[in-house]
């Protein structure tokens, strides 16, 4: 088989959710950057309802991204080895925590990765449930529009900061 | 979806409890995690091949449910000046994520 299962998990989790996460949002955030213009704030209810379409989609694959993250792909990750083994390539936490160049990638990333982006999960829901039934509002609402947007931003960065490190971990001891 | 949608002269409560509460989910994350850090409490692992990790997610987003429910129920038919909403919520977000960095631990 030329893919494992745990390497099939860690690709849906960081390339497919996490990857259709970054798109929805960064998608989201120009979406609100460009109705600061008077023609988009007046036009009609179509693209609220596209908005909120695509802020729901994102909020669901960020809540898939964590929640797989989380329970397939991270026990794998940090499974211990059997006592005496020299060859740690299947245990991605032992491998990189054996080299003290490497530490790093579990002693930051992977614990930023665990935390952080549940809290972008949140605020994209925020986000979400505020498209769906603010949506109307949010269109000529200069300061929830600036506000929305600003979430968008911080779950934007979170997002893109914990998939660079998934990335920097994934690259020295990948889950085969 | 176009029917859940409110016109935009409807109370904006529920959008305000929506942010506030995110802030406050955001924050309930970072402070388990400081206080897991410290030795203060210990989340216990709700599945254990993924450790405690499930334990302190667990808790914040319950945190979160409930604090949004709460607000929601409280302000979805009220207009909410949102003045202290915004600043609140980001800075509650802005020292959630904070608590969540593992340089932060180090200085426990």
């Amino acid at each position: 088989m030329l893919f494992s299962d745990r390497s099939l998990w860690t690709m849906a989790h960081g390339i497919v959710l996490g990857g259709a996460a970054l798109m929805g949002l960064a998608a989201a955030l120009f979406t609100l950057y460009a109705r600061a213009s008077k023609e988009l704030a007046a036009s009609d209810g179509r693209e609220s309802r596209a908005l909120a379409v695509l802020n729901v989609f994102t909020a669901v694959a960020l809540w898939l991204t964590v929640i797989v993250g989380t329970y397939f792909v991270f026990p794998p990750y940090r499974a211990t080895p059997p006592e005496g083994l020299t060859d740690l390539s299947q245990f991605p936490r032992s491998l990189i925590q054996a080299n003290p160049d490497t530490v790093w990638l579990h002693a930051f990333a992977m614990e930023t990765k665990e935390h952080a982006p549940w809290i972008a999960a949140m605020l994209a829901t925020a986000v979400a449930f505020i498209s769906v039934r603010h949506g109307l509002k949010l269109r000529t609402d200069p300061s929830l529009r600036a506000m929305t947007a600003t979430l968008v931003a911080i779950c934007f960065v979170l997002v893109a900061f914990a998939s660079l490190l998934g990335i920097f971990v994934n690259k020295v001891a990948p889950l085969q | 979806m176009a029917d859940t949608m409110r016109t935009e002269d409807s109370p904006n409560g529920s959008a305000m409890a929506s942010i506030l509460a995110a802030g406050i989910g955001a924050m309930a994350m970072g402070l388990i995690v400081i206080l897991n850090e410290a030795g203060v409490i210990a989340a216990p692992a709700l599945y254990g091949p993924a450790g405690g990790v499930t334990g302190r997610t667990t808790f914040a987003t319950v945190a979160w449910l409930i604090a949004w429910g709460v607000l929601h129920t409280r302000w979805k038919n009220r207009d909410i000046a949102p003045r202290h909403i915004y600043p609140v919520s980001l800075v509650l977000i802005v020292l959630g994520i904070i608590g969540t960095l593992p340089p932060i631990w180090g200085l426990l």
